[in-house]
């Protein structure tokens, strides 16, 4: 629409607009995804033999000549196992919590939930106080069978085991929501057909569910591949963590480690993009869509054969044992004093705050005999300056991060929307989703190593690897690895937007800018809020880029919660770092919870429910005061 | 009023609007009728400025308005989906316009609650949430919207579309009656004849981009002006070639006759009435009226009789069916019949 203005051509607002707007997107694209990926790419056929001289081969050589095809080889095992595992393990907690009639289903799902409130690092170690070799179920088993090896609990059983687990969040997010939503009337019809309950689960149920199983089984495959906190610390030689130590590696230890450290991410990364090539492919060819106009609530099926019955609820309870037992004890073991943790018992006179607020000395006997004493060696995680600065560093970091995201995918995604079939508005959608294309260990390996040097002109000449500057560049990594999750879920907000409101408010007299902040804006709120706090949730317990730039100056709250589970010793200054480490774990599962309850509980009320929710209020107001005067 | 000149509007290469020539009076209500796709939603949104046209010039007051931007064109829109602004409170939706006109606070509140009087919207409604109300609260609300900043021209695009029957007719009624009230010019969009006829003071019938008929409720109903027109509303027999011969007509063209215009046994009104014989093969039962299907040799013929109660003819029964040859509405062979799909 030509608009009828005085204003010169290139001072329109809509042109500046485009022209800065257009400036940043080029520069955010090539200056932090593509150039420092690219040079990580050349670094594999830029190393230099012995002579000095470049040999492009020389790596390639390598590879098949040494040790690096075992840690491909250990990550696809992984990979592959844990397809099999998981989906195993999440289609049983579904099944058995969705559609079959179990008791207690409730429970149970308050079990298999644990996940979702923590995970990465503080899953891992919550595993490991339960099952590494000073954990409460080895030193019960040690008690009991004095012949078990303490440490039963490491390696690739190890990392399977805890992955397994931990990787059924996105199952009891995504596949509950699938099976929720099919239409009940099939599946009697089914049954009205003749088909007996299992028939009726594989014939109708499960092709329902096809397309979300494979989602999650090539999220799973990538996560298998590229999983970095649990094999760094259960010990398996897998991709990441061997890209991590080849990073900090030098050339007088080993042979070219940074250009092996680069084959490796582009290796993962070409698995990652061929995995999603074939989900792409796969979620093109359509699926199966209900075409019921009334859709009947699913009601749950009962398992009449009473032996599967009774298998059934077995294997539910078994599961949630497995589930809740570690959230349990760390809850229980971080109100422990350090003594009572020690000797895995419970007791309620151990009973402390210690382990979250204030400090202790430690007293202790030397080999001597004599007694001596550490001040303040027993500290809180609120008293703790390591801890507090971990967190208070994640905090800050993820804060701005999971809010930069934000910003730019709304800004992007109102562009892409208002061009819809144009060019440049599918160029911005793919750059912004080019970062999922890569593992995250490659954009992070890309920015340490690129951006460690003094001669980046784009970046003024400045190393950002260099001292304080590498939180810089973690926010910029944080802020990357986010777009794409961000995109897709701000993109489908969009979409909910009817596009007679924006014009109804064009028509009201609303300019485009007022049109978005006052009519669109507060509709894609509740979801851009929601992305903000599951990204930040998910960064502010983040691993594996802390551990990839790896520094004292970037030293996250995950990297505080690693060094706890390596730091422990009698003498030392760590000799709580146990119930540190589980009341850092309960921290984060409140900190997670409370996330959670915002972004699906308060943030999903739309304005009646919250007119409705003030008006229950008032009243309940009101009627306290009428009491009040009464009394 | 509004003056739509050779108006034409390009998606690509594609043609919704063809060449089209509307003039509405002041104060006059409009239809534009028409089955989905024949580009009655694109004339109204060419008018609101939210679709340029490639050819052509929209005139209101004698005023060119093509060009001018969407927000000072002082037109009223009341959308399919009523568009209310989900994140806001009934006040806040009404009050919206006359924010953005930088008014008053006192000032909007009068008008808001004078309007929501007006269109009979109750006052403790003004604060919910739009969620909280029925279908018919909130077309009211959409209403008050597009009327609140007192625009000289409102445009409906399919209104009542999204109401149960009963409310559909009732607010129809309604509408009507705030349109006179108001004496506002009113661009009404729908795909329903009954509503077209009941509502308006003229109609444009539209078809694949053209308009076929301009007339008013009468004309377009009697004096269909195309095949088209006639079929796209209400009912109509298609009278084959030997019935067609029997009464002299040219059979070179189509005949067509309305269900209510054959007579059941009923003596011959004159020589220009033809009387076949035929069976009735079923019986569809409405009410006010029934609908009866006619098996006479070849042809099927459909009838209409007012339900008295008394003269329900049995499936089987022998009957006597008059064609008027005044009733019988002819058109060019190459005018064809299509099929409609409202």
């Amino acid at each position: 629409m030509k608009e009828h203005t005085t204003r010169p051509e290139w001072l329109k607002p809509e042109l500046l607009f485009r022209v800065f707007g257009t400036a940043f997107f080029v520069y955010l694209f090539f200056g932090f995804m593509l150039i420092p990926c690219l040079n990580t790419l050349t670094q594999i056929f830029t190393t230099k033999g012995a002579d000095g001289r470049i040999d492009p081969f020389a790596v390639i050589r390598f590879f098949f000549a040494g040790s690096m095809p075992k840690f491909i080889w250990n990550s696809l095992k992984l990979a592959i196992c844990l397809v099999i595992t998981v989906n195993v393990v999440g289609i049983s907690i579904v099944l058995l919590t969705e559609y079959f009639d179990i008791k207690g289903a409730k429970i149970l799902r308050l079990g298999y939930m644990t996940t979702l409130i923590y995970s990465g690092v503080a899953l891992v170690t919550g595993y490991l106080f339960l099952y590494d070799s000073n954990g409460i179920l080895t030193s019960w088993l040690a008690q009991k069978f004095p012949q078990v090896d303490h440490n039963w609990f490491s390696g690739f059983k190890a990392v399977l085991f805890t992955m397994t687990f931990a990787c059924t969040s996105n199952h009891m997010l995504f596949l509950r929501n699938a099976i929720r939503t099919i239409d009940y009337n099939t599946v009697e019809a089914a049954r009205n057909l003749g088909a007996k309950p299992f028939k009726v689960l594989m014939k109708v149920v499960f092709p329902t569910l096809l397309p979300t199983l494979f989602s999650l089984t090539v999220m799973t495959f990538i996560t298998g591949l590229c999983a970095m906190s649990a094999p760094t610390l259960l010990g398996y030689n897998s991709i990441n963590p061997e890209i991590v130590r080849l990073a900090g590696s030098s050339v007088a230890d080993e042979a070219f480690p940074q250009a092996r450290a680069a084959l490796l991410s582009v290796i993962l990364a070409l698995f990652t993009i061929l995995l999603l090539t074939v989900l792409s492919s796969y979620e093109h060819k359509g699926h199966y869509l209900s075409v019921s106009k009334t859709k009947a609530k699913l009601v749950k099926q009962k398992i009449h054969n009473p032996v599967a019955n009774v298998f059934a609820h077995i294997y539910a309870y078994v599961l949630f044992i497995i589930y809740a037992t570690p959230v349990v004890m760390i809850i229980l073991f971080a109100f422990q004093n350090y003594p009572a943790i020690r000797s895995k018992t419970l007791s309620l006179d151990q009973f402390t705050l210690i382990n979250f607020f204030g400090t202790q000395d430690y007293e202790f006997m030397t080999n001597r005999g004599k007694l001596k004493i550490r001040p303040n060696s027993i500290s809180g995680v609120f008293s703790n300056a390591d801890t507090v600065g971990g967190i208070r560093l994640s905090f800050v970091l993820s804060a701005i991060a999971a809010a930069l995201a934000c910003v730019i995918v709304v800004v992007a995604v109102n562009y892409i929307f208002k061009n819809k079939s144009k060019k440049r508005s599918t160029i911005l959608e793919y750059s912004l989703l080019f970062p999922w294309l890569l593992p995250t260990i490659l954009i992070c390996y890309s920015y340490r190593t690129f951006f460690n040097a003094d001669n980046i002109w784009y970046v003024g000449n400045v190393n950002l690897y260099l001292r304080e500057n590498v939180r810089f560049l973690i926010i910029v990594a944080y802020t990357v690895v986010k777009l794409p999750f961000a995109l897709r879920m701000i993109k489908a907000a969009f979409y909910a937007i009817d596009e007679e409101l924006e014009d109804a408010a064009r028509n009201l007299g609303a300019s485009p800018l007022v049109s978005f902040l006052r009519i669109k804006l507060p509709i894609i709120l509740p979801s851009v809020l929601a992305v903000f706090a599951l990204n930040f949730n998910s960064l502010f317990t983040e691993y594996d880029m802390s551990a990839t730039f790896h520094s004292s100056y970037g030293k996250t709250y995950a990297m505080v919660m690693q060094s706890m589970t390596m730091e422990e010793g009698r003498d030392g200054y760590n000799v709580n770092a146990s119930g540190r480490r589980c009341a850092s774990t309960v921290f984060i599962m409140v900190v997670s919870g409370l996330i959670l309850y915002l972004v699906y509980g308060v943030g999903a009320r739309d304005l009646g429910e919250r007119l409705q929710a003030k008006e229950r209020r008032k009243h309940r107001r009101e009627k306290w005061v009428t009491r009040l005067r009464r009394n | 009023m509004i003056e739509l000149e050779n108006i034409v509007v390009k998606f690509g290469d594609f043609v919704a609007l063809h060449n089209i020539n509307v003039k509405v009076k002041e104060g006059e209500f409009f239809t534009f009728l028409g089955p989905s796709g024949c580009g009655k939603t694109t004339t109204l949104r060419t008018i609101t400025g939210f679709v340029e046209p490639v050819e052509g010039t929209v005139k209101v007051k004698g005023v060119d308005i093509t060009n001018m931007p969407i927000e000072k064109r002082n037109i009223g829109i009341v959308f399919q989906s009523y568009a209310l602004f989900p994140s806001m409170t009934v006040r806040n939706n009404i009050a919206f316009g006359l924010k953005i006109q930088k008014l008053s606070k006192h000032e909007i509140n009068q008008r808001v609650e004078a309007i929501a009087k007006k269109v009979d919207l109750d006052e403790e409604l003004l604060d919910r949430a739009v969620s909280q109300l029925s279908g018919g609260q909130q077309q009211r609300v959409a209403i008050a919207r597009a009327l609140v900043t007192e625009p000289s021209i409102i445009c409906m695009d399919e209104p009542l579309s999204n109401l149960d029957a009963k409310l559909r007719v009732q607010l129809r009624n309604e509408l009507k009656k705030m349109q006179r009230d108001f004496g506002i010019t009113t661009i009404y969009v729908t795909h329903d004849q009954e509503e077209a006829l009941t509502l308006s003071d003229r109609i444009a019938v539209f078809n694949k981009g053209n308009i076929e008929q301009i007339g008013t409720p009468n004309e377009i109903y009697n004096r269909s002006a195309s095949a088209f027109v006639c079929n796209f509303i209400g009912d109509i027999n298609h009278l084959d070639k030997q019935i067609v011969k029997d009464i002299g007509l040219d059979t070179n063209k189509h005949h067509h006759i309305r269900l209510e215009r054959l007579r059941i046994n009923t003596e011959q009104n004159d020589d220009n009435e033809l009387q076949i014989i035929g069976i009735v093969q079923s019986r569809e039962y409405y009410g006010l009226y029934i609908k009866y299907t006619i098996q006479s040799g070849d042809s099927t013929l459909k009838a209409v009789e007012k339900n008295d109660g008394i003269n329900l003819l049995d499936v089987g029964e022998q009957v006597t069916i008059g064609i008027h040859k005044k009733d019988i509405m002819s058109y060019d062979i190459n005018d064809n019949l299509e099929e409609v799909d409202a």
